[in-house]
């Protein structure tokens, strides 16, 4: 129930990020026990690289504490959707969060939308998607895969967000989003390898009074095949866009600061050798506060495809 | 669809190029480049309608004639593909027999300027350079397309009016002058909304020097209409930049929800308690404004040379200038407590409570801030705190690295990328925007 609102406190059944360090998180369900292969009943204990956590130890831990493991600690947070889209369990390839970011944005989605969704994958967008609409709004999220689909819907009413979604099994670029959603939507984003096909259902879904689409593809021919419908069925403000989000690397670096100006001088016998030797280590290190970019980073994540539906274009 | 309202803000747009507007009176114009457009037609008509400018009459000006215009409501779609009205057919391979003369058009600047007079239809005059260029016919398609793109861009006569919306704004203020919204570029104000976590449940808080009001008003509207969420929203000057806010004409239960508070008044009283004499005494105040009134002039700068800050004044909550005057005549008569007063008191209810999330865009050094602001957040929330360069979040990082009170810290920027993707012709934008500014993101620990 734990993305719901913000609480104080983890509650039986909530899931829980449990974090070790910025490259090692878990998302873990607090429950006390769990079923194991054999069919028995066993204490729910999460093994990590610093040791073992007994789960029910962390139940009514208040969220942000640190809490014990075996060999060493962790941190226990409440998960949101930026923790969960880097904990979830992959079913799919995932958008991540500066993408998602500028869907929301784009797709003005607010408390009190309606947004179509398709497909549902790891369901990583739709728990931003459901962030930003509820509590009075709702998400119809579709995927044609019935095991996805079953999931996700059991994984939104565990978290406390089956209120304001409905999770279809439905090929939409056959079948569209059902009749129930024409004219229903302030917002269509597509995740789908050939946005084409349903971009006219999206026309239909999408209200009277117009309405905002995206579809994001990894390649540009699948954004070209889209826009080339978008613009016979008379959407408008058509752009395109990537997002790459950067790192940056923050490091203090200590330089040795070496002297080479005695070396203009003659070595002068008379002299104390210790001396000599003395100034060929460095004298003087400076410390800097260094910022870098990261070895390897994204590249490419996908083009974001978004037009305007204006408002009161037929639809017959 | 909403209808336009006198005391509205309005989008106007004319094909790509948007601006915020003012609808303040009947007699109001908007000017577009040379393009002076009377507003009182818009009135009670549904947003996004589209409006044809028809010249109304045309007076020499320093850089050319300055047009005035009525607009007329476009009823039937009068709106078509430039090149299915000229009926254009032939075009050339390539452009080895086109050479750059400056003989190519026949028609003189004059002559021009006097159709533009003569027919109110950009169509007409495009067709009318069409006829008397001699080279169009031998250019390539895709050149004709760029050359009638080109022309209907300067002589288009149809402008849209919109509802301000945060997409809406943050363009135009981003395009507009950047500098006025701190440099925050859309990519970045999206990660903000979504890394601090804002939504209908919540109670936030924000420091922020001067955005045109787009971060409250992009943090309000996030928490949406008919919700539980609040937001603090500590501002350093007396008044605090509400245009945006404004703008998105939201309820006024939402509205409510939003709480401008002056960050020295309110940290004040937050340590120091509702002390009566505080509330009385006129040193105390003075005070209180002397720290705001620097922080003012730090920032004022950008502000004066707004070019809305007339409208923001008369449209703003009395400013807390006039606000300390009427304090003083106020208390002798010993009425009951003012507007800035009240909301210290929910503020400072708030801050008792703590927060859900600490955003920061600060033109200040941010450490201080920080610091004074970090303790009010409640254990594993999100912190995000904006900044145009990496140096100074590279000293926060560090700070609070060491010090072990927020885990999962980061310091990301984007490059953000346009593309133009048409058949054959897809590459990306010739221009990109180089700064997204840097966010620095981490989580509160107990």
């Amino acid at each position: 129930m734990s993305f719901l609102k913000p609480k104080t406190h983890i509650e039986q059944g909530d899931i829980v990020i449990l974090y070790l360090s910025v490259n090692s998180m878990h998302a873990i369900e607090a429950v006390p026990t769990i079923v194991n292969k054999k069919g028995e009943t066993i204490a729910n204990i999460f093994q990590t690289p610093y040791g073992s956590l007994k789960v029910q130890s962390i139940i009514g831990v208040e969220y942000g504490s640190r809490v014990e493991l075996s060999k060493g600690w962790a941190h226990v947070l409440q998960p949101n959707p930026e923790l969960w889209t880097q904990t979830l369990p992959h079913r799919t390839q995932i958008i991540y969060t500066p993408d998602i970011s500028m869907i929301l944005h784009q797709l003005e989605v607010r408390p009190g939308a309606v947004i179509v969704e398709s497909g549902t994958g790891s369901g990583s967008l739709s728990h931003y998607f459901l962030r930003a609409l509820k509590p009075t709004g709702r998400l119809h999220t579709f995927d044609f895969h019935e095991a996805r689909a079953d999931q996700a819907r059991d994984e939104f009413k565990r978290h406390g967000l089956g209120d304001f979604v409905t999770v279809y099994h439905r090929d939409v670029c056959n079948l569209g989003f059902t009749s129930e959603l024409d004219g229903a939507a302030d917002a269509v984003f597509l995740d789908l390898p050939a946005p084409d096909l349903a971009v006219p259902h999206a026309f239909k879904a999408l209200k009277l009074s117009g309405g905002r689409f995206c579809s994001f593809s990894p390649c540009i021919e699948q954004s070209q095949r889209c826009i080339n419908v978008l613009t016979k069925l008379g959407f408008n403000e058509i752009c395109s866009m990537e997002v790459l989000q950067q790192e940056s690397v923050i490091k203090t670096r200590s330089l040795p600061v070496i002297d080479l100006e005695f070396l203009k001088a003659p070595k002068s016998t008379e002299r104390n050798p210790n001396d000599d030797i003395k100034s060929k280590e460095p004298k003087e290190l400076k410390k800097y506060l260094t910022s870098s970019n990261p070895q390897v980073l994204p590249g490419h994540t996908g083009f974001l495809t978004f037009a305007t539906l204006p408002p009161n274009i037929p639809k017959a | 669809m909403a209808s336009i309202q006198l005391g509205d803000y309005i989008v106007i747009q004319r094909q790509k190029y948007t601006k915020l507007q003012k609808f303040g009176s009947l007699d109001a114009t908007a000017t577009l480049g040379k393009e002076h457009l009377e507003l009182k037609s818009l009135l009670d008509q549904p947003y996004g309608s589209t409006f044809k400018m028809c010249v109304k009459e045309s007076k020499v000006g320093k850089r050319g004639a300055q047009r005035q215009h009525r607009l007329e409501l476009c009823t039937e779609n009068e709106l078509r593909s430039i090149r299915d009205v000229l009926n254009i057919s032939s075009s050339g391979a390539d452009n080895r027999d086109i050479s750059d003369n400056g003989e190519a058009q026949a028609l003189k600047s004059a002559d021009i300027e006097q159709l533009r007079e003569a027919c109110n239809e950009s169509s007409k005059i495009i067709e009318k350079l069409v006829e008397n260029s001699k080279t169009f016919h031998t250019r390539t398609e895709y050149s004709q397309d760029k050359y009638l793109l080109k022309k209907e861009k300067k002589y288009f006569e149809f402008v849209q009016i919109r509802q301000p919306s945060i997409r809406l704004m943050a363009d135009i203020f981003h395009r507009q002058d950047a500098d006025k919204i701190m440099g925050i570029r859309v990519d970045t104000l999206s990660q903000i909304i979504s890394y601090s976590g804002v939504s209908g449940f919540g109670s936030y808080l924000l420091y922020e020097s001067g955005t045109n009001g787009l971060l409250p008003a992009a943090m309000l509207n996030s928490m949406g209409a008919g919700t539980e969420a609040t937001l603090v929203h500590m501002h350093p000057g007396n008044v605090p930049q509400k245009q945006a806010l404004l703008a998105l004409k939201l309820p006024l239960e939402q509205q409510q929800r939003c709480i401008s508070v002056n960050l020295y008044s309110v940290l004040r009283e937050f340590y120091q308690g509702d002390r009566p004499e505080a509330k009385t005494e006129a040193p105390t105040e003075v005070e209180t404004a002397a720290p705001t009134k620097e922080a003012a002039e730090l920032v004022t700068p950008t502000d004066d040379s707004d070019t809305n800050t007339e409208e923001q004044s008369d449209n703003i909550e009395p400013s807390s200038k006039k606000v300390k005057l009427d304090e003083s005549s106020n208390s002798t008569n010993k009425s009951g407590p003012l507007h800035w007063q009240l909301e210290n008191k929910r503020a400072v209810a708030l801050m008792n409570a703590k927060f859900d999330n600490l955003v920061m865009a600060a033109k200040e050094h941010p450490s201080n801030i920080l610091q004074a602001l970090l303790p009010l957040v409640k254990p594993s929330r999100p912190i995000v705190i904006f900044s145009t360069c990496k140096e100074l979040l590279q000293e926060i990082y560090m700070e609070l690295k060491t010090s072990g009170k927020v885990t999962n810290l980061h310091v990301t920027s984007n490059w953000m990328r346009m593309y133009q993707i048409l058949p054959n012709r897809s590459h990306p934008e010739v221009n990109m925007s180089g700064n997204s500014g840097y966010l620095l993101t981490g989580y509160t620990l107990k």
